[in-house]
């Protein structure tokens, strides 16, 4: 449910408060190859994901949706949503990921938000004058 | 006093032909499931699954398998039996599954529910008797492990394949 309130009537902007807890949980992720010359599509990623969750959790735990809303192949950055159930099991089989076709991977979480908006921008990254 | 709980699971192996049942071992039933733990759940499941794990009855004739399993985690163990389809012993793959009878806390509320269980089968094929010679024989059976007449225990839970006297739980 969203609820708006304007604080007064010319300011330019409005505070939104979400009062139920979300269903999704958005995670902004870093696939770091070793080998430069490796392409990959969303496809090949999510397929490397969905292996990796099957390594650790098996057929039926690994049997949860998720979804890779975004990927960029020059930046191997991908944006995943996932139920908040799955939440654990996603994270903890992309830190277990150790491999892509035998040669070595790693993911890094970047930032793991329940909205998507709060992945637009990274506090971390900025540059402060 | 603190002890660890568990599960034990009460399984039925069904076969096709009662006497390939003779090939089973506790070890092969134990690596069939091990490996069924591990397809359904992965290394994580094998693992949680592995601790305590245990093969600690089985009877070759009826085909009978007590499990023992940490209660924490025996839902990992019950919810892979249905997936097994074959069990692997002394080189040959004896098709069959695994019919979760009775999940208790204790070996001694398993073996009761054993007898119970098998009076009610002997009672269910009492109905099946064509000739009366037949009907004899089975009523026998019935009165013999009757939980009623105390006097015989003894050689009634010989009968059902589980009077071992098994310590409680592992502490």
């Amino acid at each position: 449910m969203w609820h708006a309130d304007n604080m007064s009537e010319p300011a330019s902007y409005e505070r939104r408060v979400f009062k139920n807890t979300s269903v999704y949980h958005y995670m902004k992720i870093y696939l770091i190859l070793d080998s430069e010359d490796k392409m990959l599509n969303a496809a090949h990623f999510k397929q490397m994901i969905i292996a990796a969750l099957r390594d650790l959790y098996g057929e039926i735990g690994a049997a949860f949706p998720f979804d890779v809303l975004k990927f960029e192949e020059d930046t191997l950055t991908a944006v995943l949503r996932v139920y908040n159930s799955g939440l654990v099991k996603l994270w903890s089989a992309l830190t277990l990921l150790g491999s892509y076709h035998s040669e070595p991977c790693a993911v890094r979480v970047a930032q793991v938000s329940p909205f998507l908006l709060a992945l637009s921008g990274n506090s971390r990254e900025l540059e402060l004058d | 006093m603190v002890r660890y709980k568990s599960r034990y699971l009460l399984c039925e192996l069904c076969v096709s032909d009662q006497s390939s049942l003779q090939l089973l071992d506790e070890r092969a039933v134990f690596t069939a499931v091990k490996g069924a733990v591990s397809w359904a759940h992965g290394d994580y499941g094998a693992a949680l699954c592995s601790v305590s794990f245990a093969v600690k009855y089985l009877n070759a004739h009826t085909g009978v398998v007590f499990l023992r399993c940490r209660k924490s985690h025996y839902r990992l163990l019950w919810s892979a039996l249905p997936f097994i389809t074959s069990v692997e012993s002394r080189g040959q793959r004896v098709p069959c599954f695994f019919n979760c009878l009775h999940v208790g806390g204790t070996i001694r509320t398993c073996q009761k529910f054993l007898i119970r269980y098998n009076t009610q089968q002997l009672l269910r094929m009492l109905r099946h008797c064509h000739s009366e010679a037949e009907r004899l024989e089975v009523r026998k059976a019935v009165l013999s492990c009757s939980v009623k007449s105390l006097g015989k225990e003894e050689e009634e839970e010989d009968e059902d394949g589980c009077g071992d006297e098994e310590e409680w739980g592992e502490s």
